[in-house]
């Protein structure tokens, strides 16, 4: 691959719950410019793995890279800032701020006024207040018109559900990530919906040059955005490669429908 | 009617039965016997007698949900459910009655020192225990009835009857307080209130009832829609605004003029509380930490006042100089004093970061006792004075003010630091720090996640809320001149939560209208001291009940409130329709019970 360091990168990552191990000796690679989705059945760990990486979960053993520097023990906003944004899985926004709103925290750690500059109000607050306004609008945008108009100003939890998914993603780019990572992004979307999201992903890459991690369980999505397909169980990583390399791959293929019946 | 609801009849008629007499054991009746509201024979006792059987019949005709849908009572049903509620409230209390008399008095009263002849008297009408029993159950009666119509009747007849009714009520409560006013405005006031006892005339309470229902009439009737539409106007034009601005701002700054000695007084005292209230808003309000030692931030900006300004130690033998003290102007000492809040708003928050909710609150409320005891202890006595306090504040005088001896001074400095407080805190919350705060109120997990360092706008609540809550302190200070243990008890910071709470949590003009309700009219009414902090309950049990979002709630805040109900409705019917279709499309999706959890 690329030479220097990875954009993430995961070593040895371990996390377990109690008895469970919900990853265990698990090595991830990414590189700048690269849709990678992860998969695997439920329970497989990927959700843990992307609480792991954004500082949700301490891991137990391991590391994480972010630009070659670790991040492990870094509180969740400071990963942020660092460019690490995310979606949950479970859509999780702020109800009753507005959608304009939700999407300008998104920029609150790209801006620095404090309580003086709230105050105060001195031109310097005032032009980054503008800016926090019109690059939350911006991400906003980039669903075209579903969270453009009258919508920007009512509360969240007004939205349609696909339209809550649009907006987590949304907030995540307006924290103007290197590295976004989707957690499960069609999950509750009809198929028009999801056609429409899978190239959405593609443009986060083609036209806002990130990283994209996706867990994914929607494989018409997986195949159409992935550079790479990571596939997951019990924790561990079975399979990477291109798409059709880890879907023809046996032990996924066992994975997801079970072990062969001996004899 | 065909099936009256027996049972929710006779247990809503039995604890109205039992609310009488817990009113006539704790004593309300008795006092209040001679409080004449209207004429001689309507006295604020007898207004109480038929009250217990109106509220537990208004409760009871309380519209029914059945199967989701809201089934009201209509009027006839209402009439009689009502009616027959304050029957068994009626026979409750009169059955007490006729046992007491029959019983002895003087026995009772060994238990109940309340229980006294007058008592019984008043409650008899002077008839004596058969005829006036009579009266007793009668009075429940027609209770009951008003409770079931003020609940069943229509809307076009029964709110403007209730506001015309408690605007007699309560302008009748301010018999001491309106008339002066009006006499200040050179208004004669003989044909409202009657000169000797005080009480409103018939005619004038036949008066301000027609006036407040004609005024109610006239509001839903098109009113609130002119109200909107200035609200729109002062909205869009910025001359509208800066206009009503100096409209309030020249009304405030006469209104101890308008209103003497005596109220300005009352409204300097509510001040201290609105201040007390903006902070505690900051903390629980803007950030969402439940803060049960708010005394704590008002104990220490009084005393600090103190030492830097040049206040003594009260001694047994006279004054003594405490072992460290300033003797510096109040108006640079009042700066030094905020900061130093500020610093110990971090010093409180730091060890308490990581506890959430009811945690938090315990916690709160142990920080807050320390420091009450602290001011008492003997330990700190060197410094503070101990049990007995301090002395010689500052009165902090500028152009030949004085603060502590005018009241109607004192009112334009708490004035001064109300607005700069209201300023301060209204610009916060309009800007990136509010903004992060309401991220953070509404999932800390998220905020985090988002990039907002939860850590730091937390510590920055309780510094910005101690500050606020410190400048009250040092405002106590001046205004009292001397500094006392026992002022800085639990009390301050359950009343001030009590004022955030009821004015609506997060919102402004709820903290002032709060402060208003909750400081301002037990000071005005001095008759209910003895009783404030049974009002008190009352209120925050009614406000619970009846709008739990406040008086003048924070639009976001009460959506909160109404989606946590939501939600609750949905829990206890099983699982949210939204829930439902996620767990139908998502493989492996979960129930809304476990999306707490960000995985």
């Amino acid at each position: 691959m690329s030479d220097g360091p990875h954009l993430l990168e995961l070593e040895g990552v371990a996390k377990h719950f109690g008895g469970l191990y919900a990853l265990s000796g698990l090595d991830v690679r990414v590189d700048e410019g690269e849709i990678v989705s992860v998969i695997g059945p439920n329970g497989a760990g990927k959700s843990t793995m992307f609480n792991v990486v954004t500082g949700l979960y301490p891991p137990d053993d391991g590391n994480v890279r972010f630009h070659g520097d670790s991040i492990v023990g870094l509180a969740p906003n400071r990963i942020t800032k660092l460019g690490i944004a995310r979606t949950f899985q479970t859509v999780h926004l702020f109800p009753n701020m507005t959608v304009l709103e939700n999407a300008m925290v998104g920029q609150h750690c790209r801006a620095r006024s404090g309580v003086f500059g709230a105050v105060v109000r001195p031109p310097g607050t005032r032009r980054e207040e503008e800016r926090i306004r019109t690059k939350a609008k911006e991400s906003l945008e980039f669903f075209g018109s579903r969270l453009a108009g009258y919508r920007q100003e009512q509360p969240a939890f007004s939205l349609s559900f696909a339209n809550r998914r649009r907006l987590e993603m949304a907030r995540a780019l307006a924290t103007d990530p290197v590295l976004v990572m989707l957690d499960e992004p069609t999950a509750g979307m009809n198929p028009r919906e999801t056609i429409e999201l899978r190239d959405h992903i593609v443009r986060m890459r083609d036209v806002l040059g990130l990283t994209v991690l996706v867990i994914e369980h929607d494989m018409r999505v997986v195949k159409g955005v992935s550079d790479r397909v990571i596939a997951l169980d019990y924790g561990r990583k079975i399979a990477e490669g291109t798409y059709e390399e880890v879907a023809s791959d046996p032990q996924v293929i066992e994975a997801y429908l079970g072990t062969k019946a001996v004899g | 009617m065909r099936g009256l609801p027996t049972a929710s009849i006779v247990r809503a008629g039995l604890v109205g039965g039992v609310s009488a007499l817990f009113v006539s054991l704790v004593g309300l009746y008795t006092r209040f016997a001679d409080l004449e509201l209207v004429g001689e024979q309507i006295t604020l006792g007898r207004v109480l007698i038929p009250a217990p059987a109106l509220v537990a019949a208004y409760v009871v005709t309380r519209p029914r949900f059945v199967g989701g849908e809201r089934r009201p009572i209509v009027l006839g049903g209402g009439l009689a459910v009502g009616t027959f509620t304050g029957a068994v409230t009626g026979a409750v209390f009169a059955l007490a009655v006729w046992f007491a008399d029959w019983f002895g008095v003087d026995r009772i009263r060994q238990v109940f020192v309340q229980v006294t002849e007058p008592l019984i008297d008043f409650l008899t009408f002077d008839k004596g225990v058969p005829a006036g029993l009579a009266i007793l159950v009668v009075l429940c009666l027609a209770g009951g009835a008003i409770g079931g119509f003020e609940r069943t009747a229509p809307a076009s007849i029964r709110t403007p009857a209730a506001v015309g009714v408690l605007t007699v009520l309560a302008l009748g409560l301010l018999q001491r307080i309106v008339p002066i006013i009006l006499i200040q405005l050179g208004i004669e006031a003989d044909w409202l209130y009657t000169p000797s006892t005080r009480g409103l005339t018939w005619l004038g309470a036949a008066g301000i009832f027609v006036v407040a229902a004609a005024a109610n009439v006239l509001w839903t009737r098109g009113g609130a829609r002119a109200g909107q539409r200035v609200r729109t106007t002062i909205q869009e034009a910025p001359a509208a605004k800066l206009g009503l601005l100096v409209v309030t701002l020249s009304l405030l700054s006469v209104l101890p003029l308008l209103l003497g000695t005596v109220i300005s007084e009352v409204l300097g005292q509510v001040m201290v509380f609105v201040l007390l209230g903006i902070g505690l808003n900051i903390v629980v309000g803007y950030a969402g930490l439940l803060d049960l030692g708010y005394v704590a931030f008002f104990a220490f900006g009084a005393y600090t006042t103190g030492l830097l300004t040049g206040a003594l130690l009260n001694t047994t033998t006279g004054a003594a100089e405490p072992v460290l003290s300033a003797d510096l102007n109040f108006y640079v000492a009042v700066w030094i004093v905020a900061l130093m809040a500020a610093g110990l708003g971090l010093l409180i928050g730091a060890p308490i970061l990581r506890l959430r909710g009811d945690y938090l609150a315990i916690v709160t409320l142990g920080l807050g006792e320390i420091v009450s005891i602290i001011t008492a202890s003997r330990w700190a006595q060197p410094l503070i004075g101990g049990p007995q306090g301090m002395r010689g504040v500052t009165n902090a005088e500028i152009l030949g003010l004085n603060f502590q001896k005018d009241p109607q001074a004192f009112y334009y400095l708490a004035l001064a630091f109300v607005l700069l407080a209201l300023f301060v805190s209204w610009r916060l919350a309009a800007s990136r720090v509010g903004r992060a705060w309401t991220a953070m109120r509404e999932d800390e997990q998220v905020a985090d996640a988002m990039g907002i360092s939860t850590i730091k706008y937390k510590l920055l609540a309780f510094a910005m809320g101690g500050a606020i809550g410190a400048l009250g302190g040092s405002l106590f200070a001046v205004n009292i001149g001397s500094l006392s243990p026992s002022s800085f008890g639990i009390l301050i910071s359950i009343t001030a939560l009590a004022v955030v709470v009821l004015g609506g949590l997060g919102s402004l003009p709820g903290v002032v209208v709060g402060a208003l309700v909750l400081i301002g009219l037990p000071g005005l009414l001095r008759e209910f001291e003895e009783y404030r902090l049974l009002i008190y309950g009352g209120a925050l049990v009614a406000i619970m009940v009846l709008r739990p979002q406040g008086l003048i709630p924070n639009v976001r805040r009460s959506r909160e409130l109404l989606e946590e109900e939501v939600e609750q409705d949905a829990w206890a019917k099983g699982v949210t329709g939204q829930a439902e279709a996620v767990v139908g499309v998502v493989p492996g999706g979960r129930l809304a019970g476990e999306s707490e959890n960000l995985e």
